[in-house]
């Protein structure tokens, strides 16, 4: 095996990491708040969260809701200067439910999801609110076995998995170095192993920075709205869905998005039977106002 | 000190010693009369040896009525100490040398000696003297008197299972060298056999002669009733003896007499091999008689005894109780069954299935043993006041008899046991599982807040945004590549001449050029025109991969053609390197300005092909 295929794979890997450094530095807020003041607002935030938990068990709900409002109004603060974390979200996603907003709350598991996929008590508090909803949804979730095979993808979040392929990457250089100035043949199988390795850490990276950034999931974030057949207030309305309801966003225009939302749609007996996959699929897309939802994406964040 | 250790050593032995030669006297003494042969020709001389066994202090013994045999000199008085094993034996030997004075056969009459007021006397012994001239020659000995075996059984008749002590025997004379010994035991199909012992070693006389025996003995333990037959065992030796040199019939001379006189150095040593096998035995081995048979009898036979112990004699019900049940002596231990446990009431203990050890613990003489039961019981009522009863059952082949031993029960206290806690080791099928109340969930609500400030960092800054890191990303890929290139380079220069010439041609022609430059400024045409010629011819041949001798004008011109090089420029070329080797063997000198411009027109020229002939 010779080594000629190391500056091709050193280019691919250059315009990979290239296209996605490209792609998210376009799209990445400068952090404008420092991370001293971060911390500040955080403890703080946490200290009325916990203020209003007290509140809450003395029965006391008024000055609770305004404790927590405060403390949803320091993690948005914190957020909106471009400081992310995975607790921020958690704990503003724990504020919106005490706050009894549904919809942003699943909203904010979600992202907190995305930056720190492992933590079980993100996963534990998402179920208990999605099960609060009122629309019930179709699983689009991966199957177990999809999971169990590729397990990095989803045990790992996006910055994690960079750092993986650098690593793969530093790895298989340093080999392929040593493969050139030494040329021992043992070498290869290991330049082999990790020029593999890196491979498939190269294509994970693409298809969650593609799935992050390129899939545009969204979710209602008001209590309820209506689906149109149109984009405007003239169509007719297609059916009612609550806020926590995921959807994804296929087209917008003006002020509408066009979603589709995986739920489960009550029809008419007889309409049952002879309803091709494409009909059903597009039964439960429509047209909603902007303002009713809210977008996953990282460029939102 | 040291001295009182030395003494008090002395004493030890010498109590030690005395002490065992005290035990001597109660020894029997005995007195017994051996020959070296007894069958001998006229022209031998006999060896008579009359031995007392037992002590060392009597008077020399009788000398025994011979007739046919005339004394030439004697006693010869030898006296011996044996110590083995602390075990010590004294004999005191008289050695007579007698001279057959006729042929026939005589008896040489009983001898006798007086030791402490009793009188000891020898077994007579029979002698034959034949005639010397019978066989002409050296004299031939009697193998089968020299070296024969024997094997024998105990008793030629046996109950079934009964223990049979077979012995095999090698008999050789005393002082025969035999090596090699290859013993093949007899086939004893329908016995169970156990080996006795290690292999003894004796002297014994036999009809006057003393033989040195090798003795092996086995335990039989018949298996079948009826005729029974051991096959004979066989034997197989080496005789060693030493033969002249040179002197192939005088074998037989080296096992007597001359033998003990030749030269050792003149003599080799042989071997000469024999075979012996023993006769066939016979037994009859009888079956176990029926009557008054017992009951619990289960086949041991032999000689038994029996003892039971326990540790435990206060217990509580349903408490394990080990009988130790010891069945001990001679016989087939191995085959020995448990013995029985008789309760008076079968319920009054649980009996489990003992575990048994066996040992021989003496195979000398006979195979004795001991076989030990561990037999575990529970007892199942309480105010139990003994074990059960232990009955073993044998027969005994030496009176021919069956026996029963009964050990008594061992004394025990009974208690009664704590309630037992039944283990549930099944679900019971009719046990729902709905009878069981689920957990009531009282409240759902979320898990709390994070807090963890110190790991709160920005997850938002993607490390790759860093142009610093991306561009140390491109480093080590650079790296790689350069070092892939130079490595390349590398090899292709030490392994292609060709591109090894042309690399280094541009270079090699710059020298050549200054060369030129140096010749110039010094003003000296020859040399600045021949350097020209040179370098250009040099610069081709390595550009080409051609030999600097065909690197001429026409040739470079064709090879700069099929390169693809413009005609224009080929011609140039051409027309330079011919001008230049014109004007190096001409006189024709240009001016200094010419040479400059020549020089300045090559360089133009080598930079134009160095972009085409990369």
């Amino acid at each position: 095996m010779k080594m000629c295929f190391l500056p091709h794979f050193f280019l691919l890997s250059m315009l990979c990491l290239n296209f996605g450094t490209q792609v998210v530095r376009s799209e990445t807020l400068h952090s404008v708040i420092s991370q001293n003041e971060a911390k500040r607002l955080f403890a703080d935030a946490n200290e009325k969260y916990q203020q209003a938990a007290k509140l809450i068990a003395e029965k006391n709900i008024q000055e609770s809701s305004q404790k927590l409002k405060e403390a949803a109004r320091q993690y948005e603060t914190i957020l909106a200067g471009g400081f992310r974390h995975g607790q921020i979200y958690y704990n503003l996603a724990n504020t919106y439910y005490r706050l009894n907003e549904l919809g942003k709350a699943v909203l904010n598991y979600r992202k907190a999801q995305r930056f720190m996929p492992r933590n079980t008590d993100i996963e534990a508090n998402l179920k208990l609110v999605k099960n609060m909803t009122e629309d019930k949804e179709l699983s689009n979730e991966p199957s177990v076995v999809i999971k169990r095979l590729f397990f990095w993808l989803f045990l790992l979040n996006q910055n994690e998995l960079i750092i993986l392929t650098i690593a793969h990457y530093g790895i298989l250089m340093t080999l392929g170095f040593f493969l050139v100035i030494l040329k021992y043949s043992w070498l290869k199988k290991f330049v082999l192993g990790f020029a593999v390795c890196l491979f498939i850490v190269l294509v994970s990276l693409g298809v969650k920075i593609y799935k992050e950034q390129y899939t545009n999931n969204g979710i209602i974030i008001t209590e309820k709205c209506q689906i149109r057949y149109g984009p405007g207030e003239e169509y007719e309305p297609k059916f009612e869905i609550h806020g926590g309801t995921e959807c994804i966003i296929e087209d917008e225009r003006d002020n509408w998005y066009k979603v589709y939302v995986n739920v489960g749609v009550k029809r008419e007996p007889d309409q049952k039977m002879n309803i091709s996959e494409n009909v059903n699929k597009e039964i439960r897309s429509g047209w909603l106002k902007k303002e009713n939802v809210d977008v996953m994406n990282n460029k939102f964040l | 000190m040291k001295n009182h250790i030395r003494c008090l050593c002395f004493f030890v032995v010498i109590l030690i010693i005395f002490g065992n030669i005290g035990g001597l006297l109660a020894q029997d003494i005995r007195l017994t009369a051996t020959v070296n042969h007894n069958t001998l020709t006229i022209n031998d001389q006999l060896e008579l040896t009359l031995t007392i066994h037992g002590t060392q202090d009597t008077a020399p013994p009788s000398f025994p009525a011979i007739d046919g045999f005339t004394l030439l000199y004697g006693p010869k008085i030898s006296a011996q100490t044996n110590i083995i094993n602390g075990n010590v034996s004294v004999k005191k030997g008289f050695t007579y040398v007698l001279q057959p004075a006729a042929k026939g056969k005589f008896t040489i009459g009983p001898s006798s000696v007086e030791y402490k007021g009793k009188v000891y006397t020898s077994a007579p012994l029979t002698v034959e003297v034949v005639d010397a001239s019978a066989s002409p020659g050296p004299q031939t000995p009697d193998f089968n008197k020299l070296i024969f075996v024997e094997m024998t059984t105990d008793k030629n008749e046996a109950y079934l299972y009964e223990q049979i002590i077979l012995s095999f025997r090698l008999y050789f004379q005393r002082g025969l060298p035999i090596a090699d010994i290859d013993y093949s035991a007899p086939a004893a199909k329908n016995f169970m056999e156990e080996k006795l012992g290690d292999q003894r070693q004796y002297e014994e006389i036999r009809d006057g002669v003393i033989y040195n025996v090798l003795e092996l003995r086995t335990a039989l333990f018949p298996m079948v009733s009826g005729k029974l037959v051991i096959s004979p065992a066989t034997l197989k030796c080496n005789l060693i003896f030493e033969q002249r040199r040179g002197q192939r019939d005088s074998r037989f001379d080296s096992f007597f007499g001359d033998a003990f006189i030749d030269d050792f150095f003149g003599r080799k040593q042989s071997r000469y091999p024999l075979s012996r096998a023993t006769e066939p035995i016979s037994l009859e081995v009888k079956p176990l008689p029926e009557q008054d048979k017992p009951k619990d009898f289960n086949g041991a036979v032999g000689t038994f005894n029996m003892e039971v112990t326990t540790k435990a004699d206060h217990v509580k019900v349903g408490d394990p109780i080990t009988l130790t049940i010891s069945v001990y002596g001679e016989g087939n231990i191995q085959t020995v069954s448990e013995p029985l446990l008789v309760a008076d009431n079968e319920d009054d203990f649980k009996l489990y299935p003992a575990e048994s050890t066996t040992q021989i613990t003496n195979r000398e003489e006979v195979i004795r043993g001991r076989k030990v039961f561990g037999k575990v019981i529970e007892p199942q009522k309480k105010d139990l006041k003994s074990t059960p009863v232990v009955v073993f059952s044998f027969f005994d082949p030496r009176t021919g008899q069956y026996r029963t031993i009964e050990k008594g029960s061992v004394p025990i206290i009974v208690e009664t046991g704590e309630q037992e806690i039944p283990i549930q080791l099944t679900v019971s099928g009719n046990v729902s599982p709905s009878g069981k109340q689920q957990v009531q969930l009282l409240t759902q609500d979320i898990l709390p807040i994070m807090t963890s400030v110190s790991s709160l960092e920005n997850q938002g800054n993607q490390i790759y945004k860093n142009p610093i890191l991306a561009g140390c990303l491109a480093i080590p890929g650079v790296v790689v590549i350069v070092s892939l290139f130079i490595i390349r380079h590398k090899e292709k220069l030490q392994t292609d001449i060709g591109y090894a010439r042309n690399k280094r041609a541009h270079a090699f022609v710059r020298k050549r050029l200054a060369a030129a430059q140096t010749a110039l400024s010094q003003h000296i045409p020859e040399d600045f025109y021949s350097s020209l010629s040179k370098a250009m011819s040099d610069y081709f041949a390595d550009k080409l991969n051609i030999s600097s001798a065909n690197s001429t004008g026409d040739t470079v011109a064709t090879l700069l053609r099929q390169k693809g090089v413009a005609v224009e420029i080929v011609k140039e070329v051409s027309d330079c390197m011919v001008d230049f080797d014109y004007r190096r063997f001409s006189k024709k000198e240009g001016s200094l300005e010419e040479m400059e411009q020549s020089l300045r027109y090559v360089e133009q020229l080598i930079a134009r092909l160095e972009k085409l002939l990369l």
